[in-house]
């Protein structure tokens, strides 16, 4: 039976039997419709409920541990005024959780320990026991301190999800220096995401517990001068009339305040790239207290090898600097990313530096991806800088500290990331998500020579 | 010359006002190695950079206060 014929018996025989069987049918095929259509109808109101639908900003805490074993070595130590050994080691451990509080805001607390040993700092008291040289660590307790750090973190973004702002507290401490820090930012996203705006402002708050070079001591207003303990039992050789003209600081602070502006773009579907600026105001105490600077028209004296300080580091109160960098990255294709970024800094004390980075991540494999990378560095000596012995007793301001002095510096890295997506949960909940392994080897051209080994994890709370 | 280079940054940002990327497009551009910030396993190094250089900032890390450094 054709469907014309269906029909054609479905409108003549509607006043038998098989007319009703045949309504009662239509009715539940009606109902059946109108059941669909107010399905679909429903259907229809769900995705338009999805649209609304918050995605959480972060779906659950992720934990990252981090830490880093860093050592240096050369031969400019500003400790002693410019020449001595720069050995220095740092072990460094680092905790971020990260924790959803609802849909919009996440909490993200940063606690982290550093823990250094330096040959220099240990010769702030060069004299404490054998025989005093700057090539030589002493074994005092300026030798060694831990840095410890905690930061909180909130940061809420819109229900669009267009807009984030965040705030921070933070406070640091090691033995002679303590950091208080707050601030804020602001990000606007446009053009369906394609923009990104950001404003950030901090303030450091920090304070020195001043130390100063031990020979100087004596000299301070109150001490014994020649007649001081260290003097009476150590021979002066060179100049025996050692007296160096040394005041005592007075503003112990070192207050910084910092503004910066993000602009970032979609350029194409497989490049990307940001500008930044950072505009930074220090106040106070920029000078370390305990550095040795050394006039070459003032007499020298020694205890042992070591030359005796003429005057500690003395730098001005104020330090303007602006730092504008930029980003761009591209996605080759799905084997190679090129990463690449430029800084240009200058800052009124007369440095200005070009710093300029390439890293190209390789996915070797579906969990693999390798990054070598390359970092160039150089920069102009501060107006305040001199080597060991050029310092002029006449300056207002002078440093020996090669970290302000003029020099290139060439960085290799290489470093392995492994990245889970499926995780496996174990007893305490946690996935691992990604493991990071990185090396890196950095050289200056005046001759300090640095390796850092980092390693990141990161783990979900399921 | 760094006028220039900074100029030449910025034409192509400027340029790229015409370009719209859909978020299904982002396929791409949301791979994790092509994030504008530094990644947090490289922040030690941005740190040791803080100490012995005199320069500092620009580049999503510290811009000094907080150590004894910058």
């Amino acid at each position: 039976m054709g469907v014309a014929d269906a029909i054609n018996l479905k409108f003549t025989r509607y006043d038998t039997p098989f007319f009703y069987k045949t309504m009662t049918t239509t009715k539940y095929l009606f109902f059946i419709c109108l059941f669909m259509v107010c399905g679909i109808c429903h259907a229809q109101n769900s995705v338009q409920n999805n649209d609304a639908y918050k995605k959480r900003v972060l779906e659950t805490a992720e934990i990252d541990l981090l830490s880093s074993y860093y050592s240096q070595d050369g031969n400019n130590a500003a400790v002693t005024g410019g020449r001595g050994t720069e050995e220095l080691t740092d072990i460094t451990g680092t905790l971020v959780i990260s924790i959803p509080i609802n849909d919009d805001d996440v909490l993200t607390v940063d606690t982290g320990i550093s823990a250094y040993t330096s040959a220099s700092s240990s010769n702030i008291n060069p004299f404490d026991k054998g025989f005093a040289d700057p090539f030589i660590a002493a074994s005092g307790a300026s030798r060694d301190d831990t840095w410890y750090n905690l930061t909180g973190i909130y940061s809420h973004s819109s229900d669009d999800r267009n807009s984030i702002w965040s705030a921070k507290l933070s406070y640091s401490t090691e033995y002679d220096y303590s950091s208080l820090g707050f601030g804020g930012s602001y990000t606007r996203l446009f053009n369906e995401k394609n923009t990104e705006l950001g404003l950030s402002a901090n303030v450091f708050l920090d304070k020195w517990k001043i130390i100063y070079p031990y020979e100087l001591r004596p000299f301070a207003p109150g001490g014994r001068g020649l007649n001081d303990f260290l003097f009476l039992e150590n021979t002066i050789t060179g100049n025996p009339d050692y007296n160096p003209s040394f005041n005592v600081l007075t503003d112990e602070n070192r207050n910084s305040y910092s503004l910066g502006i993000g602009l970032s773009q979609i350029l194409s579907k497989n490049i990307q790239g940001g500008l930044l600026a950072d505009f930074v105001l220090q106040q106070g105490l920029l000078s370390t207290p305990f550095q040795r600077v050394y006039f070459s028209d003032v007499a020298d004296s020694f205890i042992d090898n070591f030359h005796l300080a003429d005057d500690i580091e003395r730098l001005p109160d104020s330090r303007f600097k602006i730092a504008l960098g930029g980003r761009l990255n591209f996605f080759l294709n799905e084997y190679l990313v090129v990463r690449t970024y430029y800084r240009y800094y200058f800052d009124d004390w007369g440095i200005n530096s070009n710093t300029l980075s390439i890293e190209l991540p390789v996915k070797i494999a579906d969990k693999f991806t390798l990054y070598p990378s390359y970092r160039f560095y150089n920069q102009k000596a501060a107006d305040y800088f001199a080597p060991y012995n050029e310092h002029l007793s006449t300056s207002l301001f002078y440093t020996s500290d090669y970290d302000l002095s003029d020099y290139n510096a060439n960085q290799f890295g290489f470093g392995i990331n492994y990245t889970n997506i499926i995780l496996r949960q174990n007893k305490l909940k946690l996935g691992l998500k990604s493991v990071d392994l990185k090396y890196s080897y950095y050289e200056r051209t005046n001759g300090l020579s640095a390796g850092i080994v980092t390693a990141g994890f990161k783990f979900v709370v399921n | 010359m760094i006028k220039k280079i900074i100029l030449l940054a910025c034409i192509p940002i400027a340029l790229s006002n015409c370009v719209m990327v859909k978020g299904y497009e982002k396929v791409n551009i949301n791979d994790p190695d092509m994030e504008l910030s530094e990644k947090l396993c490289d922040r030690n190094i941005t740190v040791f950079h803080s100490y012995r250089e005199a320069a500092a900032g620009a580049n999503g890390g510290k811009t000094g206060g907080g150590c004894g450094c910058n």
